[in-house]
Order: structure tokens, then sequence, then C-alpha cells
């Protein structure tokens, strides 16, 4: 019995040891330094991988650990993260969330650091690293942009008889074509009216002349009429049988059905080319225009966490990170749009079956996603408040009048 | 006979008897050395004392630096309101008067109420059931209690997946058997008027193994000459466990639900991996301790996630209070 | 001594009938799992559902082990169950002896403070233990997830409860051979509590294996989750791709499983005591 218990300590401190080994230490005994970098699409760690091993060609002595979270649980795991002074060295940031980030001083400011490397900031359209500017100070140096495009199924579209999506469209248009391509005998709907702002009610919202954040930043227009009637268009598709309900694309992803050939048409970003791009029976057009044309644009960034304790090779790996280099990389894999001055073509190339042109002609009329300092916290109140118009639960005008009120304290708090 | 009641000693200091066999080598020597006088002189008292903090020191210092003090904290907490990466300041009873009107607070402690009376009672009610009939003289009792002890060495996380795959309403399995039947079934995980009692089926099934033990061993524990008596009589069998079976079972019965009710209390695993933060039927199966989670570690409000937890620590200390005094009218002991 | 006869009388039947029911529903699920996890997402969503899989999809489980380090999951799992599992038995018990078998000033009232820790429910640690570890520069690292799973009042009270039920002349007589208490301890106590002790053990292995809440809290980066956090992970990058997500469920559940084919009975028996204590 003693020997059981002898036996058990041994092996405790043996994994004890194993478990100091195998815990953070980031400077390994032969000087090579390791940085962590935390971001959440699983569709572009091919190409991620790629850029570190570009990386490492010419900094052999850095190395860099991948941290992938998912992105539902990605900024709650950063705040928390940034209270303990544990972020990754290196990160992915978006417009939403910068601003809280950079004020509450949890990532670095670049500026001071890319004038002493001559690193120019003019390779990237100006837009974007407007959006990645607090206080003056630039914070993330661009890495991509979206926008929004119609993906469809052509092989649905043959079998009704319904010719492809063009840039004629217009919301009445999509209706029709989503009534004549949903089957419910062969489990087929027309449209996935997916609940989600980006490249979805907040297109909507924009096509029909609405705003979501007022010009003095002091209101949302959830309230006005354009959004209620562009709320109330994105949610018929639902009420009329034409999508597949909330609770049934919360049980079963709506691009998961998308991909298996459930859904006729979505609208969803570049980023799912890498994932749509095996599937040769799917494409992508222009989105339809409402009252006018209107897609969200995008971008992500790549930042420097301020606890770093790696200074110099973080900066090393963000500016790699934002080099032509690293650009064509996403660009001739067709993860991502690069931000990257004149990378785009390469992009567009990569895969010829796909109309991604689609995309760069969304950028004429992007409108830019809005970015408050609690930008996350208005997008909880969406989240929470819309989900019950859109499962019928409530009605339109009495979702918009709550999530106004809470929108607009929220603002007021600024 | 003795029956074993050492189950309450939790509130006493005293304990039962468990161990049976001595070795007889030192009973042996232990007889021999009673001869000589004991040596209650001062070093040995002092040797006594250093020993003994000695060996309480790394738990009492961990429990107090983890676990009591902890408590103190929280409490200080629930008297704060957070900001963004950590700051918080006093802001006194703000976050009770908070809780008042908090909609989603009332509702949680609804449905963690309708969680705890239908898991706790059905429960108990099928593992006895179950042990009962394992107790039986049949084959394969061991094969049985293995199985039904499946589910209680599996991952709550593993179980809310396959589960709610089962319970997916266009594409899982319980839909389709249903629909075998003819009945269209329902959205079993996203409906709001049920998700929560899905989650309620699933509790059950991945508990009733952990009380069919426990029960069981109770029922051994049952000495076979009540049941010989009764059998002269000609009692049947539901008299005999009625009159005999379940009153001596419910020092085991009581110990048991207190324990499942605790535990149902603080629910968190299931609801967490089972409803999607999308789904409308959250709001009507956020348990108190999701909304604790909610609260503390996704919307940064640790401060009224500390009052919740306050609240949770009251209400469980009064239903601790409120089992002793139960304990004295309800259990039998002879 | 009797031979009792098995007859198979219409009673016997009715119960198999009953139990059978009850089994046949507590193993399905674990099969569906399976059969679930080598099917393609197509065969998956398939109305009415495939049963079994055309071909038998492996890649599903490759694909776990590819996106996350599932396999680091698994040793980081295996190391905190253990260091916790065996550092409550030793601790614990070092404790629980010095509280049953000698008399020191205060005794009564630490055992009850330390008593005073079972009332309390779990959520009320939490955040302040999330803090030290903030402070420690803890967060992300497996002994933020093991050090306060080193101590347990419920373990020192159930060990308590069978040191406490050994007859003192062992005691008595080990002194009287001029063993100090460690000694006592070591020798002489410990063996004689060994159910008590494999129960905790197997109580505190279950507990730690399974365990979501706080490695979730502490432990969001992929390298050093545990498996509950892991699978919760694997949950947010495929969503609803249930091939892939029952290829996840049914690895976490696999080492588990193993060990409690082999140590059944160990099992049965510790949790009997710990519900019966």
């Amino acid at each position: 019995m003693k020997k059981w218990l002898i036996m058990i300590l041994t092996l405790a401190l043996g994994l004890l040891g194993l478990a100091g080994c195998s815990s953070s230490d980031k400077t390994s005994s032969d000087g090579k330094v390791e940085i962590t970098y935390g971001f959440w699409d699983k569709k572009q760690v091919p190409a991620i991988e790629e850029i570190i091993k570009l990386f490492n060609e010419k900094n052999p002595d850095i190395k860099v650990k991948t941290e992938l979270t998912p992105y539902a649980q990605y900024f709650q795991k950063l705040e928390t993260a940034a209270t303990g002074g544990a972020l990754p060295d290196v990160l992915w940031m978006n417009g939403p969330h910068v601003v809280q980030y950079a004020k509450g001083k949890v990532i670095l400011p670049l500026s001071d650091m890319a004038k002493k490397d001559d690193f120019s900031f003019d390779n990237y359209p100006k837009s974007l690293i407007d959006l990645y500017t607090v206080e003056d100070e630039v914070y993330g140096i661009p890495k991509d942009f979206d926008t929004t495009g119609l993906w469809y199924n052509k092989k649905i579209f043959d079998e009704a008889g319904v010719p492809y999506p063009d840039d004629t469209w217009d919301w009445n248009k999509l209706k029709e074509a989503a009534t004549k391509l949903t089957n419910k005998d062969k489990g087929i709907w027309g449209y996935a009216a997916l609940m989600g702002n980006q490249g979805g009610y907040y297109d909507f919202i924009w096509q029909n002349g609405g705003h979501i954040i007022s010009e003095d930043g002091k209101s949302v227009g959830f309230d006005q009429p354009e959004a209620i009637e562009a709320l109330k268009y994105n949610i018929s598709f639902i009420e009329d049988g034409l999508s597949p309900t909330q609770a049934q694309m919360t049980e079963t992803a709506a691009s998961e059905l998308f991909s298996s050939g459930k859904i006729a048409m979505m609208f969803d970003g570049p980023w799912m080319v890498p994932e749509y791009k095996k599937n040769p029976d799917l494409n992508v057009a222009v989105v339809p225009q409402g009252k006018q044309r209107a897609v969200a644009i995008h971008g992500l960034s790549n930042v420097i966490a301020a606890n770093t304790k790696h200074k110099d090779a973080a900066w090393k790996f963000v500016q790699f990170l934002g080099s032509k280099e690293a650009a064509e990389v996403y660009a001739k894999t067709g993860t991502v749009i690069p931000a990257y001055n004149g990378t785009q073509d390469a992009w567009l190339q990569s895969v010829p079956n796909l109309n991604l042109k689609a995309f760069i002609d969304g950028v004429d009329y992007s409108v830019p996603l809005p970015s408050v300092e609690n930008t996350g916290e208005i997008w909880q109140y969406e989240t929470d408040i819309l989900k019950k118009a859109w499962s019928e639960e409530e009605s339109v005008e009495d979702a918009v009048k709550e999530l106004t009120k809470k929108a607009n304290e929220a603002l007021s708090k600024n | 006979m003795k029956r074993r009641s050492s189950f309450f000693s939790l509130f006493s200091l005293k304990g039962g008897s468990i161990v049976k066999e001595i070795p007889l080598q030192v009973e042996v020597n232990a007889k021999r050395r009673k001869l000589k006088v004991p040596n209650l002189s001062k070093t040995r008292k002092r040797s006594d004392f250093f020993w003994a903090y000695l060996m309480i020191a790394p738990t009492m210092l961990g429990l107090i630096i983890f676990y009591l003090w902890p408590i103190l904290q929280t409490i200080y907490f629930s008297f704060t309101e957070w900001g963004a990466f950590g700051q918080y300041e006093w802001t006194g009873l703000d976050n009770y008067k908070r809780m008042v009107d908090d909609a989603n607070l009332l509702q949680s402690f609804k449905n963690t109420g309708i969680y705890i009376l239908f898991t706790v009672p059905i429960g108990i009610f099928l593992s006895i059931l179950v042990a009962v009939l394992l107790n039986q003289k049949i084959k394969g009792k061991s094969v049985y209690r293995t199985l039904y002890f499946l589910p209680v060495i599996t991952m709550p996380a593993a179980i809310a997946m396959v589960w709610r795959w089962l319970y997916n309403s266009d594409y899982g399995l319980l839909n389709y058997l249903l629909s075998l039947i003819g009945i269209k079934g329902p959205q079993w995980v996203s409906d709001p008027k049920i998700a929560l009692y899905s989650i309620i089926v699933v509790a059950i099934w991945s508990g009733i193994g952990y009380n069919v033990v426990i029960f069981l061993s109770g029922l051994q524990g049952i000495p076979k000459t009540y049941y010989e008596a009764a059998e002269i009589d000609g009692a049947g069998p539901i008299k005999v466990f009625f009159k005999i079976t379940l009153p001596l079972l419910s020092p085991v019965i009581f110990f048991v639900t207190i324990m499942s009710f605790i535990g149902a209390f603080q629910v968190f695993d299931l609801i967490f991996m089972m409803i999607g933060k999308g789904s409308t039927a959250l709001e009507k199966t956020q348990s108190i301790v999701y909304l604790f989670y909610q609260h503390a570690f996704v919307l940064n409000d640790k401060g009224y996630a500390a009052a919740i937890a306050v609240l949770l620590l009251i209400i469980i200390l009064i239903i601790t209070a409120i089992q002793m005094v139960l304990q004295k009218k309800w259990v039998h002991y002879d | 001594m009797e031979k009792t006869r098995q007859l198979i009388t219409s009673k016997t039947v009715l119960i198999h009938m009953i139990l059978i029911v009850g089994a046949v529903a507590m193993v399905l699920p674990f099969i569906w799992m399976f059969l679930t996890s080598l099917k393609t997402y197509a065969e998956s969503i398939h109305v009415p559902p495939v049963i079994i899989p055309k071909d038998f999809q492996w890649e599903n489980y490759k694909e776990v082990f590819t996106l996350l380090p599932f396999f680091k999951f698994m040793l980081n799992t295996l190391i905190v169950t253990v260091l916790r599992t065996a550092g409550q038995l030793f601790l614990c018990s070092l404790a629980a002896y010095a509280f049953a078998r000698i008399e020191f000033p205060g005794r009564n009232f630490l055992f009850l403070v330390a008593l005073s820790v079972l009332m309390v429910p779990g959520q009320v640690f939490l955040l302040p233990q999330y803090m030290i570890m903030v402070k420690l520069g803890w967060l992300n690292t497996l002994q933020a997830v093991v050090v306060p799973g080193l101590f347990s009042a419920f373990g020192t009270f159930l060990l308590r409860q069978f040191f406490m039920g050994l007859p003192k002349e062992l005691e008595e007589a080990a002194r009287l051979d001029g063993c100090n208490h460690f000694q006592i301890y070591w020798r002489v106590m410990l063996p004689l509590a060994k159910p008590g002790l494999v129960a905790l053990g197997i109580f505190t292995t279950l507990w730690s294996w399974n365990e979501l809440m706080w490695p979730m809290i502490v432990n969001s980066s992929p390298e050093s989750m545990t498996l509950s956090v892991g699978l919760s992970s694997l949950q947010g990058q495929y969503l609803t791709n249930y091939p892939v997500l029952m290829a996840g469920s049914f690895l976490a559940i696999v080492p588990m499983l193993i060990l409690f084919m082999i140590l059944q009975k160990q099992f049965i028996e510790g949790i009997a005591i710990t519900g019966g204590k």
C-alpha cells in the first residue's frame, strides 16, 4: 500500500517536472526567442504557417507559436488575458475593439517604431490606417479587408431553372429568386437570413438609406424607419419559409448547410473562399441593391500587446506580417484580400472559377463598420435583443425600441 | 445491531467505527507494551503540538489562502463595480439594488428551481428503483452496474455534445425516431419552452449511475434478518419496500437528496455546452451559476457577479441550516 | 452450504426487462457518438439518418488532432489530475491524521474553520482565486489549475473519519517504539486507511478530469487547455460539424473509460464510500 503511495508521489513529481518544461518558458537556453501569435480563423492557418516559414528564413532565431481561439471566445479571452498581462505577443485586432484596447493601454502604439525603422503606412488604404489610429497614434498594421458577397449554389439554380444572380438584382429580385429556389420536399431553402451585423442587417440598413451610429456618435439609428424596414425585410425570409429559422441556424450552422447544398444563397465574406472553393457548385456575385448599393467594409490588423516581453521580436514579426511578401501569400492562396496596395490582383486570379471580383467591386460603395470605445457592449445588446425579433418572439418595432434605448445609454458613457 | 449513522457526523466531531481488521502482530505488541506506563512529559506534549501544526499547515494554509480569504474578498467585491481590464471602484449597495430589478436574474432563479424540482426527485426515484432491482437475486449485476455508471465517468462537455446532436431538430436521431411513429419532434434545445426540460433529461440520465451505486451500497447495509423476518410474516414485496427498505434507507436517501440538491443548484457545464449564445432558449435555461459566469467573465461585470455569488452563498447556508433541523426529524436511526 | 437455484421466474424476467431498457438508454448515446464520428458531414445530416457510414472516416479524428493540440490537452489533463489527486491524498491525509489523533490547542476550532469551506458554493471562491492567478502571472499555466485543487476540506474531513476509527493501541505501541507522529502516520495509519485513500483518490480523479469552469477561466490558450476546455474550443471552431465534434468527444472520454474498465471495482467502492460518509 505504501508502495502505491510512493509510486504515485514519484509519478506526480515526475509529471511536475514535465509540467515545468511544458508550461510557458519563452526563452530557451540556446538564445531563441519565442513569441505567440493570437488569431481566430482556422481557415487562415495554412497561409499563416507559410508566412511564418518565410519569416523564419530571415529571422531564424525568432520562434512563432500560433494560438488559435474560436471567434466567439476571442475577445472575451483577450479581455481576461489583458487583465492578467497575458495577451499573446502579436494578435489580431478588429475595428470595433481597437479603441478600447488602445485607450486601455494594453496594446502598443506603433508610430514611433515605424518612424525609426522607416516603415511606411502609405502602403495601405488610408481608410484602414485611420480605422486603427487612436488619438493620433497608429496601433495596428492592416492585414486585409473584406466586403460582402452573395454566395450562391449553381446546382440548385440550375435545377430550379433560375438564372444566376447578377448586378441587376435588387431586394425584390432576391425575394423572388429565393421563393423559386426554396424546395421544401428536398429540404432546400432559398436564402439564409442569418442574424449578423457585418454582411447582414448592417448592409441591409445601409442599402435602405439608414445609419447605425449617428455622425455625432451620440445615438444609434435602429429605431429609424429605414432601419426598421430593412430589418423587417431581412426577417421576412424566415417568416415566408424561404430561410431556415433562427433556431435551426443555431442548431446547424448556415455555412455548413450551404456547403452541403441545402441553402441556395447567403451573404458572406471573402474569408469563406478557402472553404467554398473546394465545392465546384458554388460561386459568388455582388450583393443586390436596395434604394442604393451598400456593403460593410472592414479589415483586420496585427497589433502588439503591451505586456510583451519581446518587443523587438514582436515588432519584426508584425512588420513582416504587413509586408508585400506576406500579402502575396494571402493573395495567391485566396485566403483573404490583402490590405497591401497592389497585391489584390493576385488574389483575384487565385481562384479563377470564382467571381471574386464581386468583393472588389463592393469597395466602391462600402461603408466602414462603426467603431466607438464600447462597440463590444453595443454588439452584445444587438445579439441579445435582436434575436428575439429573429425568432419572431417579438416584433421588430419592440425590439429596436429596447435596443436603441440600451445602445444610446452605452453611447452616452463615452 | 448497531446501524452505521456516520453519514451525519459531518456535523459532529465524533466518528464511527470503520476499520474491521487489525493485523494480529501489532495487537500482540500492543498488549505487551501496555504493561509499561505511558510517559506524558512536557517534551512529548510539545513535540505533539509541533507535529500537529506542521501536519495541518499545508492544508490549512492552502484552505485559508485559496478558500477562506476569497470568501471575504468576494463579499468585498460584491460592493464594487469593475471597468475594463481589471480596474474597480467601491459602489456600495448598487449591485444588490440592481439585483432586485434584474429580470434575467429572477428568471435564472426560476430556471434553476425548475431544474432542481425535476432533476432531484426523479433522479433519486429512478436510482432507488434501479438499485432495488439490482439488489435482487439476478445474474449480470456487475454488467448492469458498469453500464449505468458509464455516463458518470464521462465528461459533461462530451455528454452535452452528443446529446445536442441527438436533440438536433432536423437531423438528430431523436426526432427521426419520433417521425417513424408519426410525431413531428419539437426543437428540443432551441425552443425556449422545452429546452430546460431537455437539459433536465440529460442531467437525470448522467446522474443515475452515481446514485445507484450509493443506494446499492446502502441497501446492502440493511441486515438480511429484517427481510427474513418479513418473509416469515408473509409480507409482499411492496409492503417490504415501504415498511423496511425505505425507512432503513432513509439516512442515505436524505444524504443523497441534500447532495443532489446542492449539486443541481450549481448546474453550469451542461447548459453552457448545450445552449448556444445566440439561442433564444438562453434566457429560459440560464442557471444562476451560468449568469454568474456570464457577468464575471463575458460581460466583465465582476462586481455584480460577486454579488450573485454572495446570494448563492446565503441561499446554500439557509438550506444547510434547514437540513440540520430536518435531519433530526425525518431520519430513522435505531 | 445450500445451493440456491436461480429460477427463471416471471419476476426475474420483468426485472431484467426494466434494467435492459435503462441500460440501453445509458449506452445508446455513446454508440451513436462513435458511429457519427466516422461519418462524412453529408452523411451525418442525411435524412433519413445513415446508421453505419459507408466508409469509416478516420480523417475526422485526424482533423481533431491537426487543428487543436488535442494530444497536449490529454497530457495537460493527465498532469493536472495526477498532481491534484496525489497532492490531495498526501496533504489531506496529513492534516486528517493530526486532527484525528493528536490533541493540540485549537484543534476543534481549526477543524470547524476548515469544514466551513464545505458549506460554501464554489462560485464564491472563483473571482478572488482568479485574481490571485492574475497577480502571480499564472494565467495559462497548469499550476493555476493544480494549486487550488491541492487543498480540500472534503478530503480532510473524509480521511479524518477513517483515522478516527482506528484503534488507539497501535499508536501507543508505535510511540513506545520511539516513533514520532510523522512516522506513525506514514508507517502505521496510512496503510490502514487504504479504503478511504482509494475512495478519495477515485473521487478526486473523476472530478479533476471532468472539471470545466475553473480550467476554462484560467486557461484560454490552447497550449495549456485541459480536455473539457478543449472540447468547448472545438465546438467553437467546428460549430456544428458533428462528425468532428463527436470524434473529439470520443477521444476525450476514452482515457477515463479505459481507466474505469481496469479499476471498476475500486471506482464503485470509492463512490460508495464517499457517498456513504
